[in-house]
């Protein structure tokens, strides 16, 4: 068969400078052989991924070019881009929307800077029983989550201890901080910061894993507890960072079971927790809306796509990977 | 405390019709009382437990079925031993069949069952379910009319008002009558002769004494009035006395129904969100006048009302209904409040509910069990809904606190009522049967358009004003309109 000119050398060329060949030409017959059985024991996992996250996910897809409701009171018909059009101009959306970046807003530095500083704190040879301290910050991430929400209910109400407590040092009025639109996220950031116990453990490997060289390196060039810090703590420690940041994110679009548990889904008090994921949760199950719900979840997963994409792109500017430059 | 609220918000459902249907029953011999319950042969057919002869339901083939609760009451930890003892029975009734009866606690319950139906995996029978419960999931429900029609279930027995209660334009008969929950003020017996009052009056278009001996209307501005004397603070002064501190107040004089804006303005006006075009809001002005008596009762310079921050309070019941703290005076209710009602005291009784402009209106809730589409067991569904709305209704009605759908079983229904743990000697159950004459029509929870999205945003709205001081409520409840006008034309 004839080729095109300039398309048979422009192949050969592609190949060389990819360089070598595909690793299957190169496998002995033992690494074949493992390849083999390694696929085989993995095959449950793909299996489950595709039977139940990839085909699922392209459903939903699916399901948003479609009018699919529970009752399915119309035949089922193509819509085209009905459901979007409807979402751009749903004014829940956008509310829910706004409830989630506001709390975002407050949440994230939080739960990224306190674990970071008490990981410090505990790392510190000056801290007298860091083991105790880390192992009591970490309690509360093994207690069933509904529990602790259901706890700190009592504690946050406005008879509860931590009002109790105010009144106590003083405070004649203290805020009512589940039922004030005003006072629920500091509530709701109350409970994070009881449940950050991970994120002091991830950190604290993260910083026992920077070589003491560079501590003393620095302490030999005269620099302060500060310029410590900021010069060799916080770079070396940047890759974790990310990571929580990363994590966080996501986390943080996704917020949904702290308020699902402390508020029954209502978005009491005046909608102020009815998160993103929480209107998407009752257009599925409340209002009984598949297909307009998988459009929501499919611009909650572009909002955090673009968004994690956004941050890995500018990661290159501050998260400092040793084995790289 | 959710936990607590929840099995009671359920049975709100009424209508208009209900309330015909039931005043003429209240008010006199019903038709034919005939048992319902059926009784199959051979677990292939059955016959009647009683008159009239002509019903039997045809054969059916044995079936293992699920009978899903707790859309409305039923969850309640007293109430499921009664429940789940006549699931066990129809095993006997219908020998080879057999009903599961499984609780999702009313909080979850509408999340579940749309999961439940989505998944394919339809519970047969639903109930106790009102009227906000058949519509939350309009568009499912099994057109019972051909196994009426087939079996000759004798509907005569009920007020005809009653059975075309459960009639929809689109889906047929969805419901059977079972039991109805009417309004009344329930009210402290001690509260008010503490502090030298003249108790509310127990027969509708009277007049209330004044302490200063003169006569009122028994109205909602001679119910304030009160409420206010009886609204009390932590140094023993009423919300009308001079240095008063609102900021402590230990005992308060009134307490609406507040579940849900709509039933909450229905004590002053019977009414419905949809307009005649049935796609536009139209707030009745009643409501309206209803919910800023609401927000001055809480908010105003004279509280007599407790916020949402007081509401949820452990000391006032902790979300749950407050009159049941023992600290409120007086508290527009269902009957179904019977249910925890004891732990008020033994010294309530009822009294009848305030006019608004020289009418009466008595909100209604009234429950009743449905078959979903999607069961696989039609016909045996159908024999085990006879069997719980007819043999098995006095053990299920005792259990749920409701009035019988069938007129007479009314009297008897009150006799054992009014025994119940811990309730005052003597109660004035005249009351109910009377507050059945003003039934709100058209009911509060009348289908509407986007019906489950309009519940949240009434909802965000109930939690606004209830916990924010210093509101606009005119411009408040014109965003109220706008934002479900939004939602409809969505």
């Amino acid at each position: 068969m004839n080729q095109l000119p300039g398309v048979t050398a422009a192949i050969p060329r592609f190949r060389l400078r990819r360089g070598p060949r595909p690793p299957s030409a190169r496998m002995s017959p033992l690494a074949r052989r493992e390849a083999r059985y390694g696929f085989l024991f993995i095959s449950p996992w793909i299996v489950g991924f595709l039977a139940f996250t990839l085909f699922p996910m392209v459903a939903t897809l699916a399901f948003t070019f479609l009018n699919i409701t529970l009752a399915q009171e119309e035949p089922l018909r193509f819509v085209g881009l009905d459901n979007w059009t409807r979402m751009a101009g749903d004014q829940h959306v956008w509310d829910s929307l706004g409830v989630t970046l506001r709390f975002a807003a407050l949440w994230l530095p939080i739960s990224i800077i306190v674990p970071f500083t008490v990981a410090v704190g505990l790392n510190s040879k000056y801290v007298r029983g860091a083991s105790l301290m880390r192992t009591l910050f970490f309690v509360p991430y093994v207690v069933p989550f509904v529990a602790g929400v259901l706890v700190w209910e009592q504690m946050l109400g406005d008879t509860g201890w931590v009002n109790a407590f105010l009144k106590l040092v003083g405070v004649d009025s203290p805020p009512s901080w589940l039922f004030d639109a005003g006072w629920i996220y500091p509530a709701l950031i109350l409970m994070g910061i009881w449940g950050i116990g991970a994120g002091i453990v991830i950190n604290l490997a993260g910083l026992r894993g920077i070589p003491t060289e560079l501590y003393e390196a620095a302490r030999i060039d005269g620099a302060g507890a500060w310029a410590t810090l900021r010069n060799v703590t916080i770079p070396m420690m940047s890759p974790i960072l990310f990571y929580t940041l990363i994590l966080g994110v996501v986390d943080v679009l996704q917020y949904f079971l702290v308020p699902l548990v402390l508020k029954n889904g209502t978005g009491d008090p005046a909608g102020a927790t009815l998160f993103y994921n929480l209107n998407l949760y009752k257009t599925f199950f409340t209002y009984q809306q598949m297909s307009y719900g998988a459009t929501l979840a499919w611009f909650l997963f572009g909002i955090t796509l673009v968004v994690t994409l956004i941050l890995f792109a500018l990661s290159r500017r501050w998260v400092y990977y040793a084995g790289e430059r | 405390m959710e936990s607590r609220l929840a099995h009671l918000r359920t049975r709100r459902l009424p209508a208009l019709l209900v309330s015909l249907a039931f005043v003429a029953a209240a008010c006199g011999p019903s038709a034919t009382a005939s048992p319902a319950g059926g009784q199959p042969t051979g677990g292939q057919s059955a016959e009647p437990s009683g008159p009239p002869a002509t019903f039997a339901l045809p054969s059916f083939s044995p079936a293992a079925m699920r009978w899903y609760c707790c859309l409305g009451t039923g969850e309640d930890p007293t109430q499921q031993p009664t429940e789940k003892s006549v699931a066990d029975a129809v095993a006997t009734v219908f020998p080879g069949s057999s009903l599961k009866f499984e609780v999702v606690t009313y909080d979850s319950a509408r999340d579940t069952l749309a999961t439940q139906i989505r998944g394919g995996n339809t519970p047969d029978i639903v109930g106790p379910v009102g009227i906000g419960g058949f519509a939350a999931f309009q568009g499912q429900w099994l057109d019972l009319a051909p196994y009426i029609a087939k079996s000759h279930y004798d509907l005569s027995q009920f007020n005809q008002a009653a059975v075309d209660f459960y009639k929809s334009p689109t889906e047929g008969e969805i419901g059977i009558p079972f039991d109805v929950y009417p309004s009344m003020v329930w009210y402290k017996k001690d509260f008010f002769s503490e502090a030298g009052l003249q108790e509310p009056p127990h027969t509708y278009n009277t007049q209330y004494k004044m302490p200063d001996g003169s006569m009122a209307d028994w109205n909602y501005d001679t119910l304030k009035a009160i409420a206010l004397k009886l609204t009390v603070d932590r140094n023993g002064k009423a919300a009308d006395e001079a240095g008063f501190d609102k900021a402590h107040i230990v005992q308060y004089g009134f307490e609406p129904q507040r579940d849900d804006l709509r039933g909450l303005g229905a004590y002053w006006g019977a009414g419905n969100l949809a307009g005649p075009d049935g796609k536009t809001v139209v707030i009745p002005d009643a409501w309206k006048t209803a919910w800023k008596f609401f927000y001055d009762g809480m908010w105003g310079p004279q509280p007599f009302i407790m916020t949402g921050q007081v509401y949820a309070s452990q000391e006032f019941n902790g979300g749950g209904y407050a009159f049941f703290s023992g600290k409120v005076a007086m508290s527009e209710n269902f009957l179904w409040t019977t249910y925890g009602v004891a732990d008020a005291g033994t010294d309530w009784d009822l009294a009848a509910i305030p006019s608004y402009n020289g009418k009466v209106t008595s909100p209604l809730n009234a429950d009743s069990f449905g078959i979903l589409k999607g069961t696989k067991n039609p016909d045996a569904a159908f024999a085990a809904l006879t069997y719980l709305t007819g043999d098995a209704s006095d053990q299920l009605l005792q259990a749920y606190g409701g009035m019988p759908a069938r007129p007479d079983k009314q009297d008897a229904f009150f006799e054992t009522l009014g025994k119940s743990d811990g309730f005052p000697t003597k109660v004035d159950w005249q009351v109910v049967k009377d507050s059945v004459q003003y039934a709100d029509n058209p009911n509060f929870e009348a289908p509407m358009p986007k019906y489950n999205e309009t519940l949240d945003i009434l909802s965000k709205y109930m939690s606004k004003w209830t916990t924010t001081g210093g509101l606009d409520m005119d411009a408040e409840i014109n965003a109220l309109q706008a934002e479900i006008q939004a939602t409809w034309n969505s």
